[in-house]
């Protein structure tokens, strides 16, 4: 009986309190640090610390789109065993979302590197399901909709990139009560703190970032690119930890954004990090960050602002950046889709439809 | 020949003792010298929601295309015939219908946010939805028609109790919602709809029904001088329109009769009122011929129509199948399930199809009838196997006066709110909104570039 039972808990595992669900937006593409972000995120969703509920670019560029798909299915990994809870059913693409403000963004040497990439027998090495406007999702209701469905105050939003899409975002008719009552945290990864140079993230829509550190109605903590230069990600990683896998998106990425040997600035890991493993960082005294018309960013200590901006622990560096590599080089857990039925994707595949 | 400049009026009615007949738009309505221009003006605009339960076969429905419409995919080849005149959209997603940390029930909830946009209270006592988007424009349009709105069904009426996982039936049995509390329960009895479109509001009693019924009288006969008065004031077309109109009238009036005697016979306790078609495709001849009627008579232009309620286990013995509606959609990839789903989803398109024919065949002014409606049918549920709320099964038949370009099919982009086409279709009844329920925005019926 007690064999039985235990069969049953591992059959049927308890749920406890969901971890973290986290709303990653990020100029995907541009440059490696996103991708890097991402693969940590789908790491820490492995071992059920966070929940990626929503992924979108701010990229207008179904290249971007299509990169961040081939991600999501490059990292949704086996089936469950037959078996096992949801044994058999693949969980299916999410939608991705990407912003589409009505001009085309750049291709990039690592968009052009992962998705051109073919096999031995000439397919695509990281298949996608992007080819048209409509294989995307617009980013505005799915960001919204992700929301809708978490637990009050267990949701963090991750920008890495412009902030194009989250403020429109708050633009939508009753969403700033939403992301107050459901959002405890957002995590920007664009600027530099207290100020310094203006970062590209930036620059590429500064009425909406000025807008969204103005208004974004939850606190927030600004992650800067002297983070990430102080916390890059390490190249030998590249070679040696992802190694497991014959083709690996990620590493064809960094490769493809500069020449190798080099350490990636990375603060929209560091920023992912942040989400799930917050002791390996320190923060500033509170305040509000104002976006100057050049791009720059300027922290100003206040006592009522709502904005913070991370710092290194140079006690914690070693330890940061083992995560980053620990993290965004693990394998594919198996992951169960839906409500354990089969899809009707899968039942397209396997069914044929019968005849009249 | 003297030319005038007055008119029938547009809301006359036939009376006779207990009956009030509304009439189709005829030549007399409008002045001989602006008959051309009001013509094209008058023809008031139609919403029709057409509610199928439990989700299609998307693979059997979603053609592999997009733009113009060509070979329609099995469930939809009975509309091949109108595929000039529907315009499909793919993508469109109920948010509001998910779980969103309310557990089981989609099939309450996708049918309590189908029109209203809300996500409903998961409750069986102290129901919550929303104002449903027809009843918005009913509101709007009170006052030009006799009824604001008519909520039609085929099923299940019950108000209360558990339909599913804990949601009222309240929410599975209704579509219109007058009130955040208020859903408006449809008229099952095709009865009961006659009675409301061409009674003058007095309720018979059941000896006085009877007795009526035992003199076999037509509900024409009693308007019979009114009909007599009105012919000698008709030129040669109006008279034929009007005959035409009164004997569609008449034909519905004998197949409730037909129905009634043989419902009698058949089983004199059957639980369903004595009105009420056995044979699916009947009843849903006899409610949407009835809804045609109030239409060419103006008599509302906001119909919501519950075809069946969402969650049923209906069985299809008209087609053969035994099996409940709702278990078979759970058919886990087994092929004689999904075989019988598609069988169901093929039979309602066939029923939509032969309505559609009939919109097409009733003229209106110089147009047809289907020219001057937006008439949606669809599901809450795309994927009725695993409850999905995205790429729900839309159609809109008919192009609204014009408004909107047929013949096509558009894919948004995913998660597109389907409130977003309430929104589109609330603006072209008149009613201008900021919000509704979850939208977006207003739905372009124009093509992503």
């Amino acid at each position: 009986m007690l064999r039985w039972l235990s069969g049953l808990t591992m059959q049927f595992p308890s749920r406890g309190p969901q971890p973290v669900g986290i709303v990653f937006d990020s100029d995907l593409g541009d440059g490696v640090d996103g991708a890097l972000a991402l693969a940590l995120v789908y790491g820490l969703e492995g071992k059920n610390e966070a929940r990626l509920i929503s992924t979108s670019t701010t990229k207008s560029n179904l290249k971007s789109a299509a990169f961040g798909d081939a991600l999501a299915r490059f990292f949704a990994g086996p089936p469950p065993a037959a078996g096992s809870f949801g044994g058999g059913f693949q969980r299916t693409a999410p939608p991705m979302g990407m912003a589409d403000n009505g001009k085309l963004d750049a291709d990039t040497p690592v968009l052009n590197a992962v998705l051109d990439k073919k096999t031995d027998d000439g397919k695509p090495a990281y298949p996608n399901g992007i080819v048209k406007l409509n294989d995307t999702a617009d980013p505005i209701a799915l960001i919204r909709n992700a929301m809708t469905a978490q637990v009050d105050q267990n949701c963090i939003v991750l920008l890495a990139g412009p902030a194009t899409n989250l403020v429109k975002v708050m633009d939508l008719a009753g969403t700033l009560d939403l992301i107050q009552r459901k959002v405890k945290l957002l995590i920007v990864a664009a600027g530099s703190y207290p100020e310094g140079t203006a970062d590209p993230r930036v620059k590429a829509d500064v009425p909406a970032a000025r807008r969204l550190f103005a208004e974004w109605p939850t606190p927030i903590v600004a992650v800067g690119t002297e983070v990430g230069e102080a916390l890059p990600f390490p190249g030998a990683a590249i070679e040696k930890d992802f190694a497991w896998a014959p083709a690996h998106p990620i590493v064809d990425a960094y490769r493809a954004n500069r020449t190798m040997p080099y350490d990636a600035a990375a603060p929209s890991v560091a920023a992912a990090l942040y989400a799930a493993r917050p002791d390996g960082f320190k923060l500033s005294a509170v305040g509000a960050i104002a976006v100057l018309d050049d791009g720059r960013t300027r922290f100003t200590p206040k006592a009522d602002g709502h904005s913070r901006y991370l710092t290194v622990d140079p006690d914690q560096k070693d330890k940061v950046i083992a995560s980053y590599v620990e993290l965004a080089s693990a394998k594919p857990t198996p992951r169960q889709g839906g409500r354990g039925r089969p899809n009707q994707n899968n039942q397209k595949q396997d069914v044929p439809p019968p005849k009249p | 020949m003297t030319i005038t400049r007055k008119a029938l009026h547009r809301r006359s009615f036939l009376r006779g003792m207990g009956a009030a007949i509304g009439l189709p738009l005829l030549d007399a309505m409008v002045p001989a010298l602006a008959i051309g221009q009001a013509r094209a003006v008058k023809a008031p605009l139609r919403m029709v929601f057409a509610y199928v339960p439990n989700g299609i076969i998307m693979n059997q429905w979603n053609p592999d295309y997009e733009g113009k419409l060509g070979e329609l995919p099995r469930v939809l080849k009975p509309m091949e015939p109108h595929r000039d005149d529907i315009l499909m959209l793919g993508n469109l997603t109920h948010n509001t219908g998910r779980a969103l940390l309310d557990g089981a029930g989609d099939h309450g909830r996708c049918s309590g946010s189908y029109l209203t946009g809300i996500q409903v209270k998961k409750t069986t006592v102290d129901i919550k939805a929303g104002v449903s988007c027809d009843q918005i424009v009913a509101k709007h349009l009170a006052d030009q028609t006799r009824f604001p709105s008519l909520e039609v069904g085929m099923e299940d009426a019950r108000q209360a109790g558990d339909c599913d996982s804990g949601y009222s039936c309240a929410y599975t049995n209704n579509l219109s919602w007058k009130s955040e509390t208020q859903p408006l329960p449809p008229i099952l009895d095709p009865r009961a709809l006659f009675e409301r479109l061409f009674g003058n509001g007095v309720i018979l009693s059941p000896e006085a029904r009877a007795r009526e019924a035992d003199y076999r009288r037509s509900i024409l006969d009693f308007v019979g001088e009114d009909t007599r008065r009105l012919e000698a004031t008709l030129g040669p077309t109006d008279r034929r329109k009007l005959d035409e109109y009164l004997t569609s009238i008449r034909e519905v009036e004998r197949q409730i009769e037909r129905t009634e005697n043989t419902n009698a016979q058949i089983d004199p306790h059957m639980e369903k009122p004595y009105g009420i078609p056995a044979d699916f495709a009947e009843h849903f001849k006899l409610m949407t011929d009835m809804i045609t009627i109030a239409f060419q008579a103006d008599l509302t232009r906001v119909v919501t129509f519950l075809i069946t309620r969402e969650g049923t286990s209906r069985p299809y013995r008209e087609i053969g199948i035994a099996d409940g509606h709702h278990p078979c959609t759970h058919h886990q990839g087994k092929p004689d399930l999904i075989e019988k789903v598609t069988q169901i989803n093929t039979y309602h398109a066939t029923q939509l199809a032969a309505w559609v024919d009939k919109l097409k065949c009733t003229p209106e002014g110089d147009n047809r009838l289907l020219d001057n409606m937006m008439l949606v049918y669809g599901a809450g549920l795309s994927d009725g196997n695993r409850h999905l709320h995205e790429d729900l099964p839309t159609l809109v038949v008919g192009n609204a006066a014009g408004s909107i370009k047929t013949g096509r099919r558009l894919v948004y982009r995913k998660e597109t709110p389907m409130c977003n086409l309430h929104l589109a279709m609330m603006d072209r009844m008149g009613v201008r909104m900021e919000h509704f329920g979850d939208a977006t925005g207003e739905l372009s019926f124009a093509e992503l570039t």
